[in-house]
C-alpha cells in the first residue's frame, strides 16, 4: 500500500508551512520523509541541498542532527537531563566543544523563548508548556535548515498552545528560520504561513 | 554523550543494584577462594615449608624404589651421597636432617626431661643466611665447630641460657658446645633442639639416627646421583600443599566450580537486569537517534553505563572478597587446626583476575540487551506514548529455532530416558530451555491469555495490561524462568549430591562413634551409660580380645561382631569378615607400617594367627576379625569396644561432647565420624546458600 502518491512540494526557506489533514491522509509519513525519519520507496527528497534517498542509516542520523531539529507531541525531553543539557544536547551528539560561547548561545535561546529560569531544573519539574518551549530551544540550537513540529500543542491548553506557537512564528519572523508544522488542528494552522492539505496521501 | 551517559548513571544506578549485587558476590567469592589459597601456601611456607624459603631446587629421595637413607629413616637420602653434594655446592646448599645425641652440662647434670632426658635432638643450620630457617632471637648464630644456637622453648624449659656449654654425644663423638644464642623454628619433621653448623653436624654421621632428610639448593643443582630427585622449590611446596590435606584440594576445586556457577548466573542476573531496564528506556534511545544520535553512540553510552557498573561492582567485590578472605583464615585455623593457613601478602593475580572477571562478565552479558536497544527506530520517539517495541527482521528465523530447539530437545529428552543418559539428558534439558525462551514474545502473552480469561472482567482487564509489551512481558518472564529453572536445578543437584555422597559417607563411615577400651573390658554399666545418652539410637558392646600386630607398635582390639547390623549404618556388612583375614580401618591411625594385602600376625598371649589385611574405613581403632579367627586367638573373648549409632535428629557436636564425658569417666578412648560430617554438612550448606542466594537475586529481581 502506498501511503503518498504523486506528491510535488517544494518548502520556501524562512516561512511557516503547515500541513494539515484527518488521520490517515499521510501527513506524518510525509514530514517523516522530509526529516530522514524514513525513506521514500520511490521519488527523491532533497533538503538544502542533500539527496536523502541516498544515504544510509549513519549518513541519515548525520543530516538530521545537522539540518533538522525536531519539536514532538510528547515533548520528548530525556528526563535524566536539564532543560539547559536537553537544549545542548544535539551539539554534544555532533561532538562539538560545548564553550561559554555555546552556552551563552543556549541561554539567549533559552531567554528568548521564556525558560531561562528554569535550565537547572529536569523535564518532570516544567510544566507542560515549559517543557515545549525547552523542546523548541533545542530544536533550534543547531540553526537547523528545517524546523519539524509534530502536532506540537496535542497536549497543551489553549493558552501554552499559543505560546508554542507564537515562538515558532517567532523563530521564522526573527531568525529566518523554516518550519514545518504537521497538525490538525485549524487554529493552530492559522499561525502558518501556508497551508498544505492532504488527503488519501495526495496534496489537495 | 558523556553527559547523558553521567545522568543516567545518576539517576538509573538504583535499578543496576541487583546486577552489581550479583557481580560484587561472584567477584568477591573468587578473591576469598584467591587469599585462602594463597593463605594455605603462606601456611606452609612459615611450618614444612619454611626450610625452602630461599631455595630455587630442593634434592629428595624418590617416592619409590629401594630406600637410599640409613635403617633409621625411611624417605631419607643416602648419607655419603647428601654430604658429598652438599660438600660440592658449598654455601649454596642447605642439608635439612637431624640427629638424636647424649646431651649433659658441664657438671654431668643430664639435659632434657622424661624420655629425652639426658637426650636433645641436633640439626644443621645453613651457611647461608637466604637459606637460613631459624630466626634469632638472641645473640648469634654459630660461625663454626663448637658452637650452637637453641630453641628457645628448650632453653626457658631447661634454663639454658647464651654462654652455657653443653657437651653433645659421647665416647669420641663427645663435643662441648658453646650455646651462642637462641633461636625460633617453626614446627617442621626438620626441627631440632640445637642447630650447628654443616661441618659440626657431619662430625656425628656415624650415630644410628644421623639422616640427611633433603636439601635445599640456591640456583642450580648440577648432575645428581641415582636414589636423589631434584624438584624446583614452586614444584616441592605444591606437592607439599596437596600432600599436606588432599581435601584442601578438593574443596578448592568445588569452590572454583562454585565461583563459575555464580559467574554464570551473574551474567544472567546482569543480563536480566539490563533487559530490564533498558526495555524501560526505549522513548528515550528512540528520541536520542531522532535527534541525531548514531546507533553506535547509543550503543557506546549503553556500553560504558555497563562498564562503570562493571568496575564500580568488580572493585567493591575484590574489597569485599579480600577483607572476607582474611577475616576467614583465623576462623578456618579455629576449625580445622590441621591446615595452618597464614596470612597471606595480597594475591594480586587473583585480585586482578576476579576483577577482570566481574568487569568483562558485566560488560559482555549486557552486550545483548544493548545491542537489541540500538535497532530502535527513531520513528519511535514521534509516536505519542505507545508502547515501543523493538521489531527484529530476525523474528521469523527466530520462532523457527526456537521450534526446532524444543522439538529436538524433547526428542534427547526421550532418548535419555530411554538409555539413562545423563549427558542426553542435559542436553535436551538445555536445548527445550532455550526453545521456551526464544518462544517467550509469542508463547508467554498467549498463556498469560489463557490464564486471564478464566480470571473474570478483572482478570482480562489484568492480561490486557500485563500484555501491553510483549517483550517486555517476555523478558521479564524470561528472568523468571532462568531464576526459577537455576533454582531447581541448584536445588536438584544439591539434593542428587547429597544423597550421593551420604552413600559414601554410609560406604565408609559405617560406625557413628566408637569407645574403645585397651586395659579393661568395657562394663555393662559403661554400655547403659552410652544408651541412656541423649541422641544414641543404639550401642552395643563388641567382643573381642586385646592383640599385637605386626606393622603396629601399640596393642590393638581384635574383634567380631555378628551383630554390627543394630548400630551401622552400611547394614553392618563391613563385618561380615572371611576367615582368614583381618580388616583394619587404617585410616584411623597414624603411618601404619602395614598395607592392604599384607600378611600380618596377630598375637594374642601366646596364641597367633596369619591373616591378610584388607583395608576398610569407618569404625576406628579396633581390627575386625570373623568368629572362628577369633576363636583360634582366645578362648575367653571380652567386650572391648562400644560401637554407637546417633538418631536421625541427634545435634552432632552435643552428642561427641557428651560420649566424650562418658568415655572420660570411664577411661576409654572415644572416635567419632560426626564432628567431621557435621563439618562438612556445614561447608556444603554454606556453598547451597549462597548459591541460592545469588539466584535469589535474579528471582527478585523478575
Amino acid at each position: 500500500m502506498e501511503a503518498l502518491r504523486g506528491i510535488d512540494l517544494d518548502l520556501p526557506r524562512s516561512r511557516f508551512t503547515a500541513i494539515m489533514g484527518p488521520s490517515g491522509s499521510g501527513k506524518s509519513t510525509l514530514m517523516h520523509c522530509l526529516a530522514g525519519l524514513d525513506q521514500a520507496g520511490g521519488g527523491t527528497v532533497t533538503v538544502a541541498g542533500i539527496e536523502l534517498g541516498s544515504l544510509d542509516d549513519d549518513a541519515l542520523t548525520v543530516f538530521r542532527r545537522r539540518h533538522v531539529g525536531f519539536v514532538f507531541q510528547s515533548f520528548n525531553l530525556l528526563p535524566m537531563l536539564t532543560a539547559e543539557q536537553n537544549i545542548l544536547l544535539p551539539l554534544e551528539l555532533g561532538g562539538g566543544r560545548i564553550d561559554e560561547a555555546v552556552r551563552e548561545r543556549a541561554r539567549t535561546l533559552a531567554e528568548t523563548i521564556g525558560v531561562a529560569d528554569r535550565l537547572g531544573h529536569r523535564p518532570a519539574e516544567l510544566s507542560g508548556g515549559q517543557q515545549q518551549r525547552v523542546a523548541i530551544a533545542r530544536a533550534l540550537v543547531t540553526q537547523p535548515d528545517l524546523v519539524f513540529a509534530d502536532e506540537p500543542t496535542g497536549n497543551l491548553d489553549s493558552t501554552a498552545s499559543a505560546e508554542v506557537l507564537e515562538h515558532l512564528r517567532r523563530s521564522v519572523r526573527e531568525l529566518g528560520q523554516t518550519v514545518v508544522m504537521v497538525t490538525h488542528d485549524r487554529d493552530a494552522a492559522a499561525h502558518a504561513d501556508d497551508v498544505i492539505t492532504m488527503a488519501d496521501g495526495r496534496i489537495a | 554523550m558523556r553527559t547523558v551517559v553521567r545522568a543516567s548513571l545518576r539517576i538509573h544506578a538504583r535499578r543496576y543494584v541487583a546486577a552489581a549485587i550479583a557481580v560484587v558476590a561472584s567477584v568477591a567469592f573468587v578473591v576469598v577462594i584467591g587469599v585462602l589459597t594463597a593463605g594455605a601456601r603462606a601456611g606452609f611456607m612459615e611450618n614444612a615449608g619454611a626450610p625452602f624459603r630461599g631455595a630455587d631446587h630442593v634434592v629428595e629421595a624418590p617416592e619409590d624404589g629401594p630406600e637410599p637413607g640409613p635403617p633409621c629413616c625411611p624417605g631419607t637420602l643416602d648419607l655419603s651421597d647428601a654430604i658429598a653434594l652438599i660438600d660440592r655446592l658449598g654455601d649454596n646448599a642447605s642439608g635439612l636432617g637431624r640427629v638424636d645425641l647424649p646431651a649433659y652440662r658441664e657438671d654431668g647434670t643430664p639435659v632434657g626431661w622424661g624420655d629425652f632426658r639426658g637426650g636433645t635432638t641436633v640439626g644443621p643450620i645453613a651457611a647461608a643466611e637466604e637459606l637460613r630457617w631459624q630466626k634469632l632471637v638472641a645473640g648469634r648464630f654459630p660461625d663454626g665447630t663448637g658452637e650452637a644456637v637453641m630453641h628457645v622453648w628448650d632453653a626457658q624449659a631447661q634454663e639454658v641460657a647464651v654462654g652455657d656449654r653443653i657437651r653433645v654425644g659421647d665416647g669420641a663423638s663427645a663435643t662441648d658446645l658453646e650455646v651462642v644464642g637462641l633461636v625460633v623454628s617453626p614446627t617442621t619433621w626438620t626441627q631440632a633442639s640445637m642447630y650447628v653448623t654443616w661441618p659440626q653436624y657431619v662430625q656425628w654421621r656415624d650415630r644410628p639416627t644421623f639422616h640427611v632428610g633433603s636439601i635445599a639448593v640456591r640456583g642450580d643443582v648440577g648432575p645428581v646421583p641415582e636414589g636423589m630427585t631434584v624438584w624446583s622449590a614452586e614444584q616441592y611446596v605444591r606437592n607439599g600443599l596437596a600432600g599436606l590435606n588432599n581435601d584442601t584440594d578438593v574443596i578448592a576445586l568445588m569452590l572454583l566450580l562454585f565461583a563459575g556457577v555464580a559467574m554464570v548466573v551473574s551474567a544472567l542476573v546482569v543480563a536480566n537486569t539490563f533487559s530490564i531496564v533498558l526495555a524501560g528506556r526505549l522513548r528515550d534511545f528512540a528520541l536520542l537517534r531522532c535527534v541525531g544520535a548514531t546507533r553506535r553512540q547509543v550503543l557506546g553510552a549503553v556500553q560504558r553505563e555497563a562498564a562503570a557498573v562493571g568496575v564500580l561492582a568488580s572493585l567493591t567485590g575484590t574489597l569485599l572478597g579480600v577483607g572476607l578472605g582474611y577475616g576467614l583464615l583465623p576462623l578456618i585455623n579455629a576449625l580445622a587446626p590441621t591446615t595452618p593457613l597464614a596470612a597471606p601478602a595480597l594475591p594480586m593475580p587473583w585480585l586482578l583476575g576476579g576483577f577482570t572477571v566481574g568487569l568483562l562478565v558485566t560488560v559482555l552479558a549486557s552486550g545483548l540487551p544493548a545491542r537489541q536497544v540500538v535497532r530502535v527506530s527513531p520513528l519511535s520517539a514521534l509516536r505519542p506514548e505507545t508502547t515501543l517495541d523493538v521489531r527484529t527482521a530476525t523474528g521469523r528465523a527466530r520462532q523457527v529455532l526456537a521450534a526446532l530447539l524444543l522439538l529436538a530437545g524433547l526428542a534427547l529428552l526421550g532418548v535419555a530416558m530411554i538409555r539413562d543418559s545423563t549427558a542426553l539428558m542435559v542436553a535436551g534439558g538445555g536445548a527445550v530451555f532455550a526453545g521456551v525462551q526464544l518462544f517467550g514474545p509469542v508463547l508467554v502473552p498467549r498463556l498469560v491469555r489463557i490464564t486471564g480469561a478464566v480470571l473474570g472482567p478483572a482478570g482480562r482487564l489484568a492480561t490486557e495490561n500485563a500484555v501491553r509489551n510483549p517483550r517486555r512481558t517476555a523478558t521479564t518472564t524470561a528472568a523468571l524462568l532462568v531464576g526459577v529453572t537455576l533454582t531447581t536445578a541448584v536445588l536438584t543437584g544439591m539434593a542428587t549430591w547429597r544423597a550421593a555422597l551420604d552413600e559414601v559417607h554410609v560406604r565408609h563411615n559405617p560406625i557413628d562413634a566408637a569407645l574403645t577400651s585397651l586395659d579393661e573390658p568395657v562394663g555393662t554399666d559403661l554400655l547403659d551409660q552410652v544408651r541412656r545418652t541423649a541422641g544414641v539410637e543404639q550401642a552395643i558392646a563388641v567382643d573381642g580380645a586385646v592383640a599385637r600386630i605386626t606393622g603396629f607398635g601399640a596393642p590393638l582390639p581384635v574383634v567380631t561382631a555378628p551383630s554390627a547390623a543394630q548400630v551401622a549404618r552400611d547394614g553392618g556388612s563391613f563385618a561380615q569378615v572371611e576367615p582368614g583375614t583381618i580388616r583394619i580401618d587404617l585410616d584411623a591411625f597414624v603411618d601404619p607400617g602395614v598395607e592392604p594385602g599384607d600378611q600380618v600376625t596377630v598375637q594374642v598371649g601366646d596364641r597367633a594367627a596369619q591373616l591378610r589385611v584388607i583395608a576398610l574405613t569407618g569404625w576406628g581403632q579396633a581390627a575386625v576379625v570373623a568368629p572362628e579367627t577369633l576363636a583360634r586367638l582366645t578362648d575367653t573373648p571380652q567386650p572391648r569396644v562400644i560401637w554407637v549409632r546417633a538418631s536421625a535428629g541427634a545435634e552432632p557436636l552435643a552428642l561427641v561432647e557428651a560420649l566424650d564425658g562418658v568415655a572420660d569417666a570411664a577411661g576409654v578412648g572415644l572416635e567419632d565420624r560426626l564432628q567431621a560430617q557435621a563439618v562438612a554438612n556445614r561447608e556444603r550448606d554454606i556453598l547451597t546458600w549462597s548459591v541460592l542466594g545469588l539466584l535469589g537475586i535474579s528471582v527478585a529481581i523478575a
